[in-house]
């Protein structure tokens, strides 16, 4: 169910409002983007982060529709070989082959002009999946239950989605004694900070939530 | 006594150093030019004279994964031409292994995401950019004293421009500052603050805070990486070298200086320091102009096997553009931490990886909000002046 909504948070229609949005006032990035042409070292303009995710999803539209593929953020690229062009990298997960992909796009020929791609490494979490990581440990019986009771201890009601969490996630690549997670060397997991309303985080550091599998590990530590 | 010399920097002619460097000779006017034009317009340009005259330029950006990165950062000495420092610099991660042995956080996630909206209290006396990031000038203390006999001292009070933002990782708040003083020196640091995360552990591991014994506060270490692409000079010739000075339990202590001109791991010693060196341009007394880096502040953390990142204290890599954070390196087909970047490559475009070590055990005192604990390292001007800068 979540990645069914992420797909349409990444998808075309809703693409354009999701990053304009952020570029509104709530993102660093871009945050207010002065009314002239960006030089080669300025941050990305909001104009261009929209652009360089149109361009480098054109070719993955399908299989970002069915939530096989997530689009993540944009960085601007800070190659010295190419410190002369606006280009900007686009972070792309591939949850079907559990494929990390950033793809270089030149925003001057508006193409894709480079293309990496590998399994085993992974970028930050974007916020889509921060919010599905939420979703998906607030779906699980026993995880889910000990956060709504935190929730209504420090709010005084009880939660209504999982919007009203301070969400932070971070990578999590297990180490070597890490048996319940060893899948995660392959699969995209994560470990969420789960922020209340009283600036309290709930202890969440033993639960790590796999992405790729849809399921909530407890750490055996 | 009033005569003082200006610094004045002399770009050295080609036939003088040619053949010191197997990298590529970039003319003289190109290099000068290099450092004049910056890549960024308003309000990514900083652009601040200090009080005593001295100058610095650079530009910010807030990066989606690294958050505050500086880049193309020039000084100009009292009297002096600008000279370009660094290219760019940035946190490169913040680990933090927890002393139980769990849990063991890389705490650099999409950093740009969590940059903190500094109101106007926490700027003091400086400039908001974009909401995130302080720009501010702020003193330092003596310059230098000097009594000089029946006459006043001869001193100064020092200033330096603070660049800063901060960011929320869970727990804690991160301070994230570069501080660009008026005598040449760049000061890196991270400050935590926020709260203390309220882990507990067994007495062996931490320390009794709250009322009684029964809360142990586990001890941790922040294990902050910076990763410095240096310009000294403009663009290209830049050499590292490590010193070293010999003869403990001696009189005598000799110079050791090493060429790093191979990728190198590097571990602290207590008067080891690096310096990062043009292969071409000189001062007025002949000298190559260089940024010291001194890292003596460390804890120095060393982790187990499966964080071979933290068995050294700087790193020097060959600049490969996917190469950007010490952990977790979000790169495909990139290696994914720093002591991977090292692979006894050639140097001819080198980049610096410093880490610096702070174990915190938790105080009574550090009860919420926590005091910023703070650490990082000094780079200092090493004959970019042929005087004193003032
Ligand atoms: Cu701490």
């Amino acid at each position: 169910m979540g990645r069914g909504r992420t797909a349409a948070i990444a998808g075309a229609a809703a693409l354009a409002g999701s990053l304009f949005l952020l570029g509104g006032g709530e993102s660093p990035q871009a945050a207010g983007a002065p009314a002239r042409s960006p030089l080669p070292g300025d941050p990305l303009t909001g104009e261009e982060i929209t652009r360089a995710e149109q361009i480098a999803s054109a070719t993955l539209r399908a299989h970002m529709t069915s939530g096989r593929v997530e689009f993540l953020y944009v960085e601007r690229d800070d190659d010295k070989a190419a410190a002369d062009r606006r280009r900007a990298d686009a972070y792309i997960y591939d949850y079907g082959a559990n494929r990390l992909i950033v793809r270089t796009v030149d925003l001057g020929s508006g193409r894709v002009v480079a293309e990496r791609a590998g399994k085993g490494v992974q970028a930050p979490p974007s916020r889509g999946e921060e919010a599905r990581a939420a979703e998906l440990l607030l779906a699980d019986r026993r995880h889910g239950r000990a956060v709504r009771a935190a929730y209504a201890g420090a709010a005084g009601r009880a939660l209504r989605s999982p919007a009203e969490l301070g969400l932070r996630a971070l990578i999590f690549s297990p180490r070597p004694k890490d048996r319940t997670a060893r899948e995660c060397a392959s699969h995209r997991c994560v470990r969420l900070l789960v922020r209340l309303p009283d600036g309290t985080w709930l202890n969440t550091t033993r639960t790590v939530v796999d992405l790729s599998a849809k399921k909530i590990l407890t750490l055996e530590w | 006594m009033v005569t003082v010399r200006l610094p004045l920097l002399i770009l050295s002619c080609a036939a003088l150093v040619a053949g010191l460097t197997g990298a590529a000779h970039v003319p003289p006017a190109a290099r000068a030019s290099a450092a004049q034009a910056p890549s960024c317009g308003a309000p990514y340009r900083i652009e601040r004279t200090l009080p005593g005259g001295a100058a610095w330029r650079l530009c910010w950006e807030m990066r989606t994964i690294e958050g505050l990165t500086l880049a193309d950062v020039v000084y100009t000495p009292v009297g002096g031409a600008p000279i370009s420092v660094l290219r760019s610099t940035a946190l490169a991660q913040i680990h933090v292994p927890y002393d139980s042995g769990e849990p063991r956080f890389h705490d650099i996630g999409t950093l740009g995401e969590n940059a903190v909206v500094l109101q106007e209290a926490d700027c003091p006396g400086g400039e908001r950019r974009e909401r995130f990031v302080c720009v501010t000038v702020r003193p330092r203390g003596h310059a230098y004293l000097k009594p000089r006999p029946g006459e006043p001292n001869l001193s100064a009070q020092g200033s330096e421009l603070v660049v800063y933002a901060a960011f929320e990782i869970g727990w804690y708040t991160y301070l994230v500052e570069w501080a660009f003083s008026d005598d040449g020196a760049i000061t890196p640091r991270v400050g935590a603050t926020g709260s203390l995360s309220g882990f507990t552990a067994a007495p062996e591991y931490g320390w009794p805070t709250k009322r009684g014994s029964t809360h142990v506060e586990q001890s941790h270490s922040h294990n902050v990486f910076w990763r410095l692409d240096f310009d000294v000079a403009g663009r290209g010739g830049d050499i590292v070298e490590q010193y070293d000075f010999t003869g403990s339990g001696t009189a005598r202590r000799a110079l050791g200086r090493k060429v790093l001109d191979k990728e190198t791991a590097a571990v602290n010693r207590r008067t080891r320091w690096w310096r990062v060196a043009d292969s071409e341009t000189r001062n007025a007394d002949g000298h190559r102009v260089s940024w010291e880096i001194g890292n003596s502040d460390s804890a120095e953390y060393r982790g187990p096997d499966d964080e071979a990142f933290t068995r050294a204290d700087l790193y020097v890599s060959q600049y490969r553009d996917c190469e950007r954070l010490a952990t977790v390196n979000p790169a495909p087909d990139c290696a994914q931490s720093v002591d991977r970047y090292v692979n006894d490559e050639r140097l001819t475009d080198p980049v610096v990886w410093v880490g610096v070590s702070y174990h915190h055990v938790a105080r009574d005192e550090d009860a919420d909000p926590m005091p910023t604990h703070w650490q990082g390292f000094r780079i200092t001007p090493r004959d970019v002046t042929a005087e004193n800068p003032r």
